[in-house]
């Protein structure tokens, strides 16, 4: 019984964070169309630099928010520097095509997945770090009986959950919300009201980097900090995006949510190394019975 | 005075307006009518800056269009309400309609409350659905709420791109005599792009008649109606 509540809270809190990994590249695909491979690659990047910052004595407080702020940068930098010029108009003649126009800038978001990897290890040797947690991590110990779960597993919990709700709210609430939901669904219309798609999509690249950055930070005290320890995360959270429905916010949660859950119990009662067996077999399962995604948001048709 | 001075335009190989030339007046609707092909649509996708124009220009109250972006455009008080009830599905009315004004929502707040209050005065079905997603709405009421998504961005000229497609008659009738008393009480100047020749000229007070690519008629529009030679050879009625 106890293993299987703490299968449950161990399910649940990395679950979170696939969420927060899907999430970010879910805003990406919605808002851009690039499935951005890139996106755990910039989180490591800015743990790096929350983790040197952390070593060089300063808080961890501080450090988490410039790394969420390097994050944001990081997102804005790899839009406007490298995807808004590869999908410019006056580049026609190189991608003639549309599947090429769709396909170059995600070989371009693995080339950024390489350069940010290769950059880390020449600025910090490769080496691997610890992380450290801002709560303790060792089991709570309410009335002397060894709970489920640590401080930490609680705080991850409310920081995803703080972040799901501030990301709704801005989405439903907000008129930047409303422009960037209306550049997702249609562009066209979006620019005939008026709405700035180019910002509006610098943004997503953003809000996308602080969003993997939160993933990365609240992952790493739990795997340690190499340059390709993220590689792992993303191939959880874009399996989590596709199982959501690629072009659905609440489905990448929930689908990081039952990822995270799924790795735990085949964990603890199959064995570790079936987990990525397991996840494929989840995947296809999924796909074919889906094939949109469990949330693939419904196609009003146009009459 | 809206100016379309020797304009040619083309997808790829095919040339899609050839060397047109008219104007608008100012407060007046306008109507450019002419078979599928003639290369109506293009015309409006390039006075709102949805394509870009090989030669010519295009002037709107002295300032020129051409090399501009639709988001400049809007803000130069150009509103198109492109073909097919464009209106996005999955949003609400209401967020429908607060996109057209998304851009001027901060620095004119008032005015942004004052002008949806006016479409739903409107057009008041949309405000009894307007919590409803676009999607579900009919045929007509989509194309109220393309048309209210347009006009609380308060523009000076609208152009309508085949608001009839699809509709009943009798919805057509309602959705263009509304527009027909906007021009009168607001000054709005309207290019209307229409396959549904009569209906457009009998509201129209001047028609452009276009034919594969080419100006072949510019005339009032009560003339262009009683002329039925033109009628028979290019509108087939």
């Amino acid at each position: 019984m106890n293993t299987l509540i703490t299968t449950l809270f161990l399910g649940t809190t990395r679950g979170a964070v696939f969420a927060l990994v899907a999430l970010g590249l879910v805003l990406v695909w919605r808002g851009a169309g690039i499935v951005n491979f890139a996106q755990m690659g910039q989180a490591m990047f800015s743990t790096y630099v929350a983790s040197t910052l952390i070593i060089k004595g300063y808080g961890y407080w501080f450090a988490f928010l410039i790394a969420l702020a390097v994050g944001a940068i990081l997102g804005a930098i790899v839009d406007l520097a490298v995807m808004r010029p590869l999908t410019r108009r006056s580049h026609a003649g190189v991608l003639a095509s549309d599947s090429m126009r769709a396909t170059v800038p995600v070989i371009a978001s693995l080339g950024i997945l390489g350069v940010l990897q290769s950059l880390a290890g020449m600025i910090w040797a490769a080496e691997e770090r610890g992380f450290p947690t801002p709560v303790s991590d060792v089991a709570v110990k309410p009335f002397g009986k060894t709970a489920p779960f640590t401080k930490f597993d609680l705080f991850i919990i409310v920081v995803v959950a703080l972040t799901l709700v501030v990301t709704t709210l801005f989405f439903k609430k907000t008129g930047m919300g409303l422009a960037m939901r209306a550049t997702a669904l249609n562009p066209e219309v979006a620019r005939l009201s008026g709405i700035r798609i180019s910002r509006v999509r610098t943004l997503s690249w953003a809000i996308s980097g602080v969003a993997s950055s939160l993933a990365g930070l609240l992952i790493t005290p739990s795997a340690n900090l190499s340059p390709n320890t993220l590689d792992l995360i993303l191939i959880v959270g874009f399996t989590a995006a596709v199982v959501g429905g690629l072009d659905s916010l609440p489905g990448s949660v929930v689908g990081g949510f039952i990822l995270g859950l799924l790795i735990a119990v085949i964990n603890v009662y199959v064995s570790p190394d079936d987990v990525f067996l397991a996840l494929l077999v989840f995947l296809l399962l999924v796909l074919i019975l889906k094939p949109g995604g469990l949330f693939a948001s419904k196609k009003v048709r146009n009459v | 005075m809206l100016e379309i001075r020797n304009v040619v335009a083309s997808y790829g190989s095919v040339v899609a307006l050839k060397d047109i030339s008219f104007t608008a007046e100012i407060g007046k609707i306008t109507t450019v009518i002419g078979a599928n092909g003639a290369g109506k649509s293009t015309l409006l996708r390039l006075i709102s800056g949805l394509e870009v124009a090989t030669s010519g220009a295009i002037h709107w109250q002295g300032e020129s269009l051409l090399g501009k972006s639709p988001e400049s455009i809007v803000r130069m008080g150009v509103a198109h309400v492109p073909e097919g009830h464009a209106v996005i599905a999955p949003l609400t009315v209401a967020e429908n309609i607060e996109m057209g004004a998304l851009f001027r929502a901060r620095s004119n707040k008032d005015d942004v409350k004052l002008a949806i209050g006016e479409v739903y005065e409107l057009f008041p079905r949309l405000e009894e659905r307007k919590n409803q997603l676009a999607g579900t709405l009919s045929g007509g009421e989509r194309q109220m709420l393309a048309i209210s998504r347009a006009l609380v961005s308060r523009p000076s000229l609208l152009l309508l791109d085949e608001p009839s497609l699809g509709l009943a008659p009798l919805v057509v009738e309602q959705i263009i005599e509304t527009i027909k008393a906007l021009c009168i009480s607001t000054g709005l100047t309207v290019l209307l792009v229409e396959q549904n020749a009569n209906t457009a000229l009998s509201v129209a007070d001047h028609g452009v008649l276009l034919s594969i690519g080419s100006v072949v008629a510019d005339q009032p529009a009560p003339l262009m109606r009683a002329d039925s030679a033109l009628r028979s050879a290019y509108l087939g009625y």
